[in-house]
Protein backbone atom coordinates (compact mmCIF):
# COMPACT_ATOMS: atom_id res chain seq x y z
CA UNK A 1 0.00 0.00 0.00
CA UNK A 2 1.27 3.63 -0.27
CA UNK A 3 1.09 6.03 1.93
CA UNK A 4 0.33 9.08 0.22
CA UNK A 5 -3.01 9.73 -0.52
CA UNK A 6 -4.12 12.36 2.49
CA UNK A 7 -7.31 12.83 0.24
CA UNK A 8 -10.07 10.81 0.14
CA UNK A 9 -10.60 9.03 -3.28
CA UNK A 10 -14.14 9.60 -2.71
CA UNK A 11 -13.91 13.10 -2.52
CA UNK A 12 -11.75 13.42 -5.26
CA UNK A 13 -14.58 11.51 -7.47
CA UNK A 14 -16.78 13.72 -5.87
CA UNK A 15 -15.08 17.00 -6.87
CA UNK A 16 -14.73 15.44 -10.26
CA UNK A 17 -18.30 14.93 -10.71
CA UNK A 18 -19.12 18.36 -9.62
CA UNK A 19 -16.64 19.94 -12.19
CA UNK A 20 -18.08 17.54 -14.52
CA UNK A 21 -21.83 18.54 -13.72
CA UNK A 22 -20.40 22.34 -14.52
CA UNK A 23 -18.92 21.94 -17.50
CA UNK A 24 -21.80 19.83 -18.66
CA UNK A 25 -23.96 23.14 -17.68
CA UNK A 26 -21.41 25.37 -19.22
CA UNK A 27 -21.49 23.82 -22.40
CA UNK A 28 -25.09 23.19 -22.59
CA UNK A 29 -25.71 26.71 -21.78
CA UNK A 30 -22.87 27.89 -24.89
CA UNK A 31 -25.66 25.32 -27.09
CA UNK A 32 -28.62 27.35 -26.13
CA UNK A 33 -27.05 30.73 -27.08
CA UNK A 34 -26.58 29.54 -30.56
CA UNK A 35 -30.49 28.13 -30.57
CA UNK A 36 -31.70 31.81 -28.93
CA UNK A 37 -29.23 33.35 -31.84
CA UNK A 38 -30.98 31.89 -34.52
CA UNK A 39 -34.63 32.12 -33.25
CA UNK A 40 -33.41 36.12 -32.77
CA UNK A 41 -32.56 36.27 -36.27
CA UNK A 42 -35.95 34.11 -37.38
CA UNK A 43 -38.06 36.00 -35.03
CA UNK A 44 -36.70 39.50 -36.61
CA UNK A 45 -37.16 38.53 -40.42
CA UNK A 46 -40.80 38.12 -39.40
CA UNK A 47 -41.23 40.95 -38.17
CA UNK A 48 -39.63 43.05 -40.63
CA UNK A 49 -41.40 41.04 -43.57
CA UNK A 50 -44.88 42.16 -41.81
CA UNK A 51 -43.65 45.52 -41.31
CA UNK A 52 -42.67 45.23 -45.15
CA UNK A 53 -44.81 43.63 -46.87
CA UNK A 54 -44.56 40.18 -48.74
CA UNK A 55 -43.36 41.42 -52.25
CA UNK A 56 -40.55 43.44 -50.11
CA UNK A 57 -39.41 40.97 -47.70
CA UNK A 58 -41.33 37.16 -48.06
CA UNK A 59 -41.66 35.24 -44.60
CA UNK A 60 -39.02 33.10 -44.44
CA UNK A 61 -41.03 29.62 -45.10
CA UNK A 62 -41.90 31.04 -48.31
CA UNK A 63 -38.48 31.47 -49.38
CA UNK A 64 -37.48 27.73 -48.23
CA UNK A 65 -40.47 26.41 -50.02
CA UNK A 66 -39.26 28.14 -53.09
CA UNK A 67 -35.89 26.93 -52.36
CA UNK A 68 -37.31 23.61 -52.57
CA UNK A 69 -39.19 24.18 -55.55
CA UNK A 70 -36.14 25.55 -56.99
CA UNK A 71 -33.95 22.25 -55.90
CA UNK A 72 -36.53 19.82 -57.32
CA UNK A 73 -37.29 21.35 -60.26
CA UNK A 74 -36.50 24.94 -60.88
CA UNK A 75 -32.86 24.18 -62.34
CA UNK A 76 -30.95 24.87 -59.16
CA UNK A 77 -28.03 21.61 -59.88
CA UNK A 78 -27.57 22.83 -63.28
CA UNK A 79 -26.81 26.59 -62.48
CA UNK A 80 -24.55 25.71 -59.70
CA UNK A 81 -22.72 23.26 -61.54
CA UNK A 82 -22.17 26.37 -64.46
CA UNK A 83 -21.47 28.31 -61.62
CA UNK A 84 -19.04 26.23 -59.80
CA UNK A 85 -17.28 25.16 -62.68
CA UNK A 86 -15.99 28.76 -63.31
CA UNK A 87 -15.41 29.77 -59.49
CA UNK A 88 -13.52 26.54 -59.53
CA UNK A 89 -11.30 27.25 -62.90
CA UNK A 90 -10.57 30.82 -60.85
CA UNK A 91 -9.70 29.66 -58.26
CA UNK A 92 -7.30 27.01 -59.44
CA UNK A 93 -5.73 29.82 -62.05
CA UNK A 94 -5.21 31.36 -58.71
CA UNK A 95 -3.59 28.92 -56.60
CA UNK A 96 -1.08 28.25 -59.62
CA UNK A 97 -0.37 31.97 -59.91
CA UNK A 98 -0.75 33.25 -56.35
CA UNK A 99 1.92 30.30 -55.50
CA UNK A 100 3.98 31.62 -58.13
CA UNK A 101 4.22 35.34 -57.76
CA UNK A 102 4.50 34.67 -53.80
CA UNK A 103 7.31 32.07 -54.57
CA UNK A 104 8.62 35.22 -56.59
CA UNK A 105 8.09 38.05 -53.88
CA UNK A 106 9.77 35.98 -51.06
CA UNK A 107 12.70 35.16 -52.92
CA UNK A 108 12.88 39.06 -54.31
CA UNK A 109 13.06 42.45 -53.03
CA UNK A 110 12.96 43.68 -56.10
CA UNK A 111 9.34 41.89 -57.38
CA UNK A 112 8.11 42.56 -53.69
CA UNK A 113 8.53 46.17 -54.16
CA UNK A 114 7.18 46.56 -57.42
CA UNK A 115 3.99 43.84 -56.24
CA UNK A 116 3.24 44.82 -53.12
CA UNK A 117 1.82 48.03 -54.31
CA UNK A 118 -0.42 46.54 -57.05
CA UNK A 119 -1.58 43.81 -54.63
CA UNK A 120 -2.80 45.73 -51.63
CA UNK A 121 -5.02 47.54 -54.51
CA UNK A 122 -6.41 44.50 -55.65
CA UNK A 123 -7.55 43.49 -51.90
CA UNK A 124 -9.03 46.79 -51.31
CA UNK A 125 -11.13 47.50 -54.87
CA UNK A 126 -14.60 47.04 -53.86
CA UNK A 127 -15.79 43.67 -55.66
CA UNK A 128 -18.78 45.55 -57.03
CA UNK A 129 -16.62 47.46 -59.51
CA UNK A 130 -14.93 44.91 -60.22
CA UNK A 131 -18.30 43.21 -61.21
CA UNK A 132 -19.17 46.33 -63.71
CA UNK A 133 -15.48 46.23 -65.10
CA UNK A 134 -16.43 42.39 -65.82
CA UNK A 135 -18.96 43.54 -68.07
CA UNK A 136 -17.88 46.19 -69.50
CA UNK A 137 -14.44 44.59 -70.38
CA UNK A 138 -15.53 40.89 -71.31
CA UNK A 139 -19.47 41.68 -72.00
CA UNK A 140 -21.78 38.80 -70.96
CA UNK A 141 -19.16 35.90 -71.19
CA UNK A 142 -18.41 32.93 -69.13
CA UNK A 143 -14.81 34.45 -69.22
CA UNK A 144 -15.29 37.63 -67.80
CA UNK A 145 -16.09 36.04 -63.90
CA UNK A 146 -13.33 33.49 -64.37
CA UNK A 147 -10.87 35.72 -64.89
CA UNK A 148 -12.21 38.59 -62.18
CA UNK A 149 -12.47 35.63 -59.86
CA UNK A 150 -8.64 34.67 -60.27
CA UNK A 151 -7.96 38.48 -60.13
CA UNK A 152 -9.43 38.96 -56.49
CA UNK A 153 -7.79 35.23 -55.05
CA UNK A 154 -4.35 35.97 -55.91
CA UNK A 155 -3.43 38.65 -54.01
CA UNK A 156 -4.43 36.80 -50.82
CA UNK A 157 -2.46 34.00 -51.60
CA UNK A 158 0.37 35.00 -52.72
CA UNK A 159 0.99 37.36 -49.48
CA UNK A 160 0.32 33.94 -47.82
CA UNK A 161 2.87 32.08 -48.95
CA UNK A 162 5.23 34.50 -48.99
CA UNK A 163 4.54 35.03 -45.98
CA UNK A 164 4.89 31.49 -45.00
CA UNK A 165 8.49 31.38 -46.87
CA UNK A 166 9.90 34.33 -45.71
CA UNK A 167 8.88 32.63 -42.31
CA UNK A 168 11.17 29.53 -43.00
CA UNK A 169 13.76 29.41 -40.14
CA UNK A 170 17.03 30.53 -42.35
CA UNK A 171 18.50 28.35 -39.56
CA UNK A 172 17.41 25.59 -40.68
CA UNK A 173 18.54 25.75 -43.98
CA UNK A 174 22.12 26.07 -42.83
CA UNK A 175 21.65 23.34 -40.46
CA UNK A 176 20.71 20.81 -43.97
CA UNK A 177 23.23 22.18 -46.17
CA UNK A 178 25.82 21.70 -43.22
CA UNK A 179 24.23 17.84 -43.38
CA UNK A 180 24.58 18.17 -47.13
CA UNK A 181 20.99 17.66 -47.77
CA UNK A 182 19.93 18.09 -51.55
CA UNK A 183 17.56 21.11 -52.56
CA UNK A 184 14.97 18.79 -53.09
CA UNK A 185 15.23 17.68 -49.44
CA UNK A 186 15.10 20.81 -48.27
CA UNK A 187 12.17 21.78 -50.38
CA UNK A 188 10.13 19.02 -48.85
CA UNK A 189 11.33 18.68 -45.42
CA UNK A 190 11.29 22.39 -44.46
CA UNK A 191 10.28 24.71 -47.13
CA UNK A 192 6.66 22.78 -47.64
CA UNK A 193 6.47 22.15 -43.95
CA UNK A 194 6.69 25.37 -42.32
CA UNK A 195 4.70 27.07 -45.35
CA UNK A 196 1.62 24.87 -45.48
CA UNK A 197 -0.23 25.84 -42.90
CA UNK A 198 0.14 29.53 -43.82
CA UNK A 199 -0.41 28.82 -47.62
CA UNK A 200 -3.77 27.05 -46.58
CA UNK A 201 -4.70 29.57 -44.87
CA UNK A 202 -4.27 31.95 -47.41
CA UNK A 203 -6.08 29.99 -49.84
CA UNK A 204 -9.10 29.51 -47.64
CA UNK A 205 -9.63 33.67 -47.56
CA UNK A 206 -9.03 33.46 -51.24
CA UNK A 207 -12.07 31.13 -51.55
CA UNK A 208 -14.00 33.27 -49.33
CA UNK A 209 -13.40 36.23 -51.41
CA UNK A 210 -13.69 34.31 -54.75
CA UNK A 211 -17.12 32.66 -54.80
CA UNK A 212 -18.79 36.23 -53.84
CA UNK A 213 -16.63 38.02 -56.25
CA UNK A 214 -17.46 35.29 -59.05
CA UNK A 215 -21.28 35.47 -57.67
CA UNK A 216 -21.02 38.87 -58.02
CA UNK A 217 -19.49 39.16 -61.76
CA UNK A 218 -22.64 36.78 -62.77
CA UNK A 219 -24.71 39.11 -61.27
CA UNK A 220 -23.57 41.59 -63.80
CA UNK A 221 -22.15 39.39 -66.87
CA UNK A 222 -23.10 36.77 -67.36
CA UNK A 223 -25.90 34.43 -68.96
CA UNK A 224 -26.22 31.67 -66.36
CA UNK A 225 -25.30 30.53 -63.11
CA UNK A 226 -26.43 31.65 -59.96
CA UNK A 227 -25.72 35.19 -60.33
CA UNK A 228 -27.50 35.10 -63.42
CA UNK A 229 -30.67 33.96 -61.38
CA UNK A 230 -30.63 36.22 -59.16
CA UNK A 231 -30.34 39.29 -61.61
CA UNK A 232 -33.10 37.70 -63.08
CA UNK A 233 -35.24 37.37 -60.26
CA UNK A 234 -34.44 40.92 -59.21
CA UNK A 235 -35.35 41.91 -62.75
CA UNK A 236 -39.11 40.24 -62.54
CA UNK A 237 -39.41 41.75 -59.11
CA UNK A 238 -39.54 38.49 -57.71
CA UNK A 239 -37.88 39.04 -54.14
CA UNK A 240 -38.82 35.51 -52.60
CA UNK A 241 -36.82 33.73 -56.10
CA UNK A 242 -33.87 35.79 -55.24
CA UNK A 243 -33.72 35.41 -51.57
CA UNK A 244 -33.80 31.48 -52.37
CA UNK A 245 -31.21 31.66 -54.79
CA UNK A 246 -28.88 33.47 -52.57
CA UNK A 247 -29.70 31.42 -49.76
CA UNK A 248 -28.84 28.35 -50.97
CA UNK A 249 -25.88 29.31 -52.88
CA UNK A 250 -24.13 31.02 -49.60
CA UNK A 251 -25.43 27.68 -48.10
CA UNK A 252 -23.32 25.58 -50.55
CA UNK A 253 -20.21 27.53 -50.13
CA UNK A 254 -20.74 27.86 -46.08
CA UNK A 255 -20.74 24.03 -46.04
CA UNK A 256 -17.82 23.43 -48.05
CA UNK A 257 -15.62 26.18 -46.28
CA UNK A 258 -16.71 24.49 -42.71
CA UNK A 259 -16.50 20.92 -43.62
CA UNK A 260 -14.28 19.80 -46.72
CA UNK A 261 -11.75 23.50 -46.40
CA UNK A 262 -11.42 22.82 -42.81
CA UNK A 263 -10.78 19.10 -43.19
CA UNK A 264 -8.08 20.20 -45.77
CA UNK A 265 -6.66 22.13 -42.90
CA UNK A 266 -6.81 19.76 -39.91
CA UNK A 267 -5.20 17.00 -42.40
CA UNK A 268 -2.93 19.00 -43.46
CA UNK A 269 -1.39 19.83 -39.78
CA UNK A 270 -1.45 16.02 -39.56
CA UNK A 271 0.35 15.35 -42.45
CA UNK A 272 2.80 17.85 -40.88
CA UNK A 273 3.44 16.09 -37.89
CA UNK A 274 3.78 12.67 -39.82
CA UNK A 275 7.06 11.17 -39.69
CA UNK A 276 8.07 10.93 -43.15
CA UNK A 277 12.01 10.40 -42.36
CA UNK A 278 11.80 6.78 -40.78
CA UNK A 279 10.73 4.66 -44.20
CA UNK A 280 11.65 6.20 -47.23
CA UNK B 1 42.77 10.37 -41.11
CA UNK B 2 41.05 13.20 -40.98
CA UNK B 3 42.92 16.54 -41.87
CA UNK B 4 41.17 20.00 -41.85
CA UNK B 5 43.84 22.64 -43.57
CA UNK B 6 43.05 26.14 -43.21
CA UNK B 7 44.76 28.44 -45.20
CA UNK B 8 45.01 32.43 -45.07
CA UNK B 9 41.53 32.55 -44.54
CA UNK B 10 39.80 36.23 -44.75
CA UNK B 11 35.81 36.83 -44.67
CA UNK B 12 34.93 40.46 -44.83
CA UNK B 13 31.27 40.83 -44.38
CA UNK B 14 30.13 43.88 -46.75
CA UNK B 15 27.70 46.68 -45.18
CA UNK B 16 24.25 46.00 -44.48
CA UNK B 17 21.13 48.27 -43.49
CA UNK B 18 22.33 47.45 -39.73
CA UNK B 19 25.76 47.62 -39.85
CA UNK B 20 27.19 50.59 -42.69
CA UNK B 21 30.27 49.82 -42.78
CA UNK B 22 32.03 46.30 -44.05
CA UNK B 23 33.26 43.90 -40.55
CA UNK B 24 36.10 41.80 -41.22
CA UNK B 25 35.10 38.93 -39.83
CA UNK B 26 38.50 37.18 -40.17
CA UNK B 27 41.45 38.44 -41.18
CA UNK B 28 43.96 35.87 -42.50
CA UNK B 29 43.76 32.34 -40.36
CA UNK B 30 46.05 29.76 -40.68
CA UNK B 31 45.29 26.53 -38.68
CA UNK B 32 45.88 22.64 -39.61
CA UNK B 33 45.14 20.13 -37.35
CA UNK B 34 45.31 16.22 -38.01
CA UNK B 35 44.56 13.27 -36.94
CA UNK B 36 42.44 12.42 -33.92
CA UNK B 37 42.64 15.62 -31.91
CA UNK B 38 40.18 18.38 -30.49
CA UNK B 39 40.66 21.98 -31.16
CA UNK B 40 39.26 24.75 -29.48
CA UNK B 41 38.94 27.93 -30.81
CA UNK B 42 38.61 30.41 -28.48
CA UNK B 43 38.00 33.79 -28.41
CA UNK B 44 35.32 36.60 -27.39
CA UNK B 45 32.13 37.21 -28.77
CA UNK B 46 32.16 38.70 -32.48
CA UNK B 47 35.63 37.43 -33.12
CA UNK B 48 34.75 35.35 -36.37
CA UNK B 49 34.62 31.81 -34.48
CA UNK B 50 31.04 31.25 -35.93
CA UNK B 51 32.01 32.64 -39.52
CA UNK B 52 35.10 30.30 -39.65
CA UNK B 53 33.29 26.96 -38.90
CA UNK B 54 30.56 28.06 -41.38
CA UNK B 55 33.22 28.83 -43.74
CA UNK B 56 34.87 24.92 -42.79
CA UNK B 57 31.61 23.19 -42.96
CA UNK B 58 30.98 25.06 -46.26
CA UNK B 59 28.19 26.81 -46.07
CA UNK B 60 29.24 30.43 -45.88
CA UNK B 61 32.11 31.62 -48.55
CA UNK B 62 35.38 33.18 -47.78
CA UNK B 63 36.51 36.21 -49.04
CA UNK B 64 39.75 34.91 -49.65
CA UNK B 65 42.35 31.71 -48.60
CA UNK B 66 40.94 28.01 -48.93
CA UNK B 67 40.01 25.11 -46.48
CA UNK B 68 40.20 21.80 -47.05
CA UNK B 69 39.00 19.13 -45.11
CA UNK B 70 39.68 15.57 -46.18
CA UNK B 71 39.53 12.01 -45.14
CA UNK B 72 42.04 9.71 -46.58
CA UNK B 73 42.50 12.46 -49.41
CA UNK B 74 38.89 12.69 -50.21
CA UNK B 75 36.66 15.27 -49.31
CA UNK B 76 35.87 14.33 -45.44
CA UNK B 77 32.72 13.65 -44.43
CA UNK B 78 31.44 17.02 -41.85
CA UNK B 79 28.93 17.47 -39.26
CA UNK B 80 27.89 20.27 -37.13
CA UNK B 81 26.01 21.05 -33.63
CA UNK B 82 24.93 24.77 -33.45
CA UNK B 83 24.84 26.83 -30.81
CA UNK B 84 21.13 25.97 -30.57
CA UNK B 85 19.52 22.73 -30.93
CA UNK B 86 18.27 23.25 -35.07
CA UNK B 87 15.63 20.87 -34.85
CA UNK B 88 12.88 20.80 -37.35
CA UNK B 89 9.53 21.18 -35.17
CA UNK B 90 7.99 18.98 -36.87
CA UNK B 91 9.93 15.64 -36.94
CA UNK B 92 10.53 12.91 -34.08
CA UNK B 93 13.88 13.17 -32.44
CA UNK B 94 14.52 10.03 -34.02
CA UNK B 95 13.39 11.27 -37.05
CA UNK B 96 14.89 14.67 -36.51
CA UNK B 97 17.79 12.10 -36.29
CA UNK B 98 17.55 9.83 -39.61
CA UNK B 99 17.05 13.74 -41.21
CA UNK B 100 20.93 13.85 -41.65
CA UNK B 101 21.65 10.18 -42.42
CA UNK B 102 22.33 9.53 -46.32
CA UNK B 103 22.38 5.62 -45.90
CA UNK B 104 18.85 4.47 -44.06
CA UNK B 105 18.97 1.43 -43.40
CA UNK B 106 17.04 -1.48 -40.78
CA UNK B 107 19.67 -0.72 -38.26
CA UNK B 108 19.34 3.34 -38.76
CA UNK B 109 16.80 3.65 -36.44
CA UNK B 110 18.77 1.53 -33.31
CA UNK B 111 21.61 3.39 -33.96
CA UNK B 112 19.83 6.62 -33.79
CA UNK B 113 18.47 4.95 -30.36
CA UNK B 114 22.01 4.30 -29.75
CA UNK B 115 23.16 7.47 -29.62
CA UNK B 116 20.65 9.14 -27.79
CA UNK B 117 21.53 7.04 -24.76
CA UNK B 118 25.34 7.89 -25.43
CA UNK B 119 24.15 11.66 -24.59
CA UNK B 120 21.68 10.09 -21.76
CA UNK B 121 18.57 10.51 -23.47
CA UNK B 122 16.75 6.99 -23.74
CA UNK B 123 12.79 6.82 -24.33
CA UNK B 124 12.39 10.37 -26.16
CA UNK B 125 12.63 9.32 -29.41
CA UNK B 126 9.57 9.24 -30.66
CA UNK B 127 8.75 12.66 -29.19
CA UNK B 128 8.82 15.97 -30.59
CA UNK B 129 11.32 18.88 -29.83
CA UNK B 130 8.75 20.91 -28.54
CA UNK B 131 8.12 18.42 -25.84
CA UNK B 132 11.76 18.83 -24.80
CA UNK B 133 13.37 20.93 -22.33
CA UNK B 134 16.41 23.49 -24.13
CA UNK B 135 19.15 21.20 -22.59
CA UNK B 136 17.58 17.68 -23.77
CA UNK B 137 17.10 19.50 -27.41
CA UNK B 138 20.55 20.20 -27.11
CA UNK B 139 21.38 16.59 -26.16
CA UNK B 140 19.89 15.10 -29.23
CA UNK B 141 21.55 17.99 -31.81
CA UNK B 142 24.83 16.31 -30.49
CA UNK B 143 23.63 12.47 -30.56
CA UNK B 144 22.59 13.72 -34.98
CA UNK B 145 26.04 15.06 -35.28
CA UNK B 146 27.90 11.94 -33.78
CA UNK B 147 25.05 9.66 -35.69
CA UNK B 148 26.47 10.34 -39.43
CA UNK B 149 29.60 9.28 -38.01
CA UNK B 150 32.08 12.24 -39.62
CA UNK B 151 35.16 12.35 -40.42
CA UNK B 152 34.97 15.91 -38.84
CA UNK B 153 33.36 17.29 -36.07
CA UNK B 154 32.59 20.63 -36.08
CA UNK B 155 30.83 22.10 -32.56
CA UNK B 156 30.11 25.92 -31.97
CA UNK B 157 29.51 27.21 -28.82
CA UNK B 158 27.42 24.04 -27.79
CA UNK B 159 26.82 24.63 -24.51
CA UNK B 160 26.52 28.72 -24.20
CA UNK B 161 22.51 28.55 -24.30
CA UNK B 162 22.07 26.59 -21.33
CA UNK B 163 22.37 27.14 -17.93
CA UNK B 164 25.98 26.30 -16.04
CA UNK B 165 24.74 22.83 -14.33
CA UNK B 166 22.63 21.60 -17.70
CA UNK B 167 25.99 23.16 -19.62
CA UNK B 168 28.62 21.18 -17.04
CA UNK B 169 26.60 17.44 -17.53
CA UNK B 170 26.86 18.11 -21.14
CA UNK B 171 30.31 18.88 -21.42
CA UNK B 172 31.17 15.53 -19.55
CA UNK B 173 28.67 13.48 -22.06
CA UNK B 174 30.58 15.12 -25.15
CA UNK B 175 33.89 14.05 -23.58
CA UNK B 176 32.78 11.11 -23.08
CA UNK B 177 31.81 10.28 -26.58
CA UNK B 178 34.35 11.95 -28.23
CA UNK B 179 37.04 9.82 -25.83
CA UNK B 180 34.83 6.77 -27.66
CA UNK B 181 34.67 7.90 -30.86
CA UNK B 182 37.68 10.26 -31.41
CA UNK B 183 36.76 12.88 -34.38
CA UNK B 184 38.94 15.39 -35.56
CA UNK B 185 37.01 18.14 -33.75
CA UNK B 186 37.37 21.93 -33.84
CA UNK B 187 35.27 23.23 -30.82
CA UNK B 188 34.46 26.87 -31.12
CA UNK B 189 33.83 28.26 -27.64
CA UNK B 190 34.16 32.13 -25.36
CA UNK B 191 34.18 29.84 -22.20
CA UNK B 192 38.01 29.40 -21.18
CA UNK B 193 37.23 26.91 -18.78
CA UNK B 194 35.38 24.59 -21.05
CA UNK B 195 37.81 24.78 -23.58
CA UNK B 196 40.80 23.11 -21.50
CA UNK B 197 38.43 20.50 -20.03
CA UNK B 198 37.73 19.19 -23.72
CA UNK B 199 40.55 20.43 -25.81
CA UNK B 200 44.07 18.98 -27.27
CA UNK B 201 45.00 22.19 -28.41
CA UNK B 202 43.42 25.83 -27.93
CA UNK B 203 43.85 28.37 -31.07
CA UNK B 204 43.14 32.03 -29.14
CA UNK B 205 41.19 34.24 -31.31
CA UNK B 206 40.62 38.23 -31.16
CA UNK B 207 38.38 40.70 -32.59
CA UNK B 208 38.94 40.83 -36.38
CA UNK B 209 38.98 37.20 -36.57
CA UNK B 210 43.18 37.02 -36.41
CA UNK B 211 44.97 34.20 -34.55
CA UNK B 212 46.26 35.56 -30.95
CA UNK B 213 48.52 32.29 -29.66
CA UNK B 214 48.08 28.97 -30.27
CA UNK B 215 48.20 26.51 -27.04
CA UNK B 216 49.23 22.79 -26.35
CA UNK B 217 46.77 21.07 -23.59
CA UNK B 218 48.53 18.13 -22.83
CA UNK B 219 46.47 16.70 -19.82
CA UNK B 220 45.42 13.44 -19.39
CA UNK B 221 41.75 12.69 -19.94
CA UNK B 222 39.26 11.96 -18.40
CA UNK B 223 39.96 15.68 -17.32
CA UNK B 224 37.33 17.14 -14.46
CA UNK B 225 36.92 20.81 -13.84
CA UNK B 226 38.18 20.45 -9.88
CA UNK B 227 41.46 18.51 -11.12
CA UNK B 228 44.71 20.83 -10.02
CA UNK B 229 45.68 20.15 -12.57
CA UNK B 230 43.20 21.18 -14.87
CA UNK B 231 42.54 24.26 -13.24
CA UNK B 232 46.24 25.69 -13.49
CA UNK B 233 46.32 25.18 -17.02
CA UNK B 234 42.86 26.94 -16.85
CA UNK B 235 44.76 30.12 -15.03
CA UNK B 236 47.56 29.97 -17.45
CA UNK B 237 44.89 29.98 -20.43
CA UNK B 238 42.70 32.75 -18.89
CA UNK B 239 45.75 34.95 -18.13
CA UNK B 240 46.94 34.43 -22.05
CA UNK B 241 43.20 35.41 -22.64
CA UNK B 242 43.15 38.61 -20.67
CA UNK B 243 46.36 39.90 -22.00
CA UNK B 244 44.61 39.49 -25.49
CA UNK B 245 41.79 41.32 -24.30
CA UNK B 246 44.98 43.79 -23.04
CA UNK B 247 46.83 44.02 -26.60
CA UNK B 248 43.97 44.78 -28.78
CA UNK B 249 42.56 47.90 -26.48
CA UNK B 250 46.38 49.55 -26.23
CA UNK B 251 47.14 48.95 -29.76
CA UNK B 252 49.76 46.00 -29.30
CA UNK B 253 47.50 44.04 -32.18
CA UNK B 254 47.82 44.70 -35.78
CA UNK B 255 44.67 46.75 -37.28
N1 LIG C 1 25.89 37.53 -42.18
C1 LIG C 1 26.61 38.54 -41.67
N2 LIG C 1 26.52 39.77 -42.21
C2 LIG C 1 27.26 40.81 -41.72
N3 LIG C 1 28.09 40.70 -40.69
C3 LIG C 1 28.22 39.50 -40.09
C4 LIG C 1 27.48 38.36 -40.54
N4 LIG C 1 27.78 37.30 -39.76
C5 LIG C 1 28.68 37.75 -38.85
N5 LIG C 1 28.96 39.07 -39.05
C6 LIG C 1 29.89 39.89 -38.28
O1 LIG C 1 31.15 39.25 -38.29
C7 LIG C 1 31.77 39.31 -37.02
C8 LIG C 1 32.06 37.91 -36.53
O2 LIG C 1 30.85 37.24 -36.29
P1 LIG C 1 30.79 35.74 -35.75
O3 LIG C 1 31.59 34.88 -36.65
O4 LIG C 1 29.39 35.40 -35.55
O5 LIG C 1 31.54 35.90 -34.35
P2 LIG C 1 31.52 34.92 -33.08
O6 LIG C 1 30.91 33.63 -33.49
O7 LIG C 1 32.96 34.82 -32.68
O8 LIG C 1 30.74 35.62 -32.03
C9 LIG C 1 30.81 40.06 -36.12
O9 LIG C 1 31.24 41.41 -36.05
C10 LIG C 1 29.50 39.98 -36.83
O10 LIG C 1 28.73 41.13 -36.59
MG1 LIG D 1 29.20 32.68 -32.68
Amino acid sequence: MSAVPSVAPDAISQLSAQELRRSVWRRWGLRSTVVIGWVVFVGVWYLFSSFLGQALLPPLHTVVNRAWELITEGGFGSNLISSVTRLVGGFLLALVAGTGVGLLIAYNDWWRNLLQGPLQLIISLPTISLAVMTLILFGISPLGPVLMTMLVAIPYITMNVAQGITGVDRKLIVMSEAFGRTRRQIVKDILVPSSILSTLGGARLAFAVAWRMELLAEVFASSQGIGFQIRRSFESYDTQAMLAWTVLFVAVMLLFENFVLRRIDRWAGRWRMQDWGANP
Amino acid sequence: MATVLIDNLTKIFPPTATHPSQVQALGGVNISVTGNVLVAILGPSGSGKTTLLNIVAGVEEPTSGTVRAVQDSVPAQISYVFQEPRLLPWRTVVDNMLYVQDRKSDRSRREAEFYLSMVGLSEVGDLYPSQLSAGMQQRVGIARAFLVNPDVLLMDEPFSHLDALTGRSLREYVQRIWLQTRKTALLVTHDVNEAVELADRIVLLRPGGVIYDDIPVDLPRPRFPDNPAVRDVQADVLRRFDSMGAAVQFGGARR
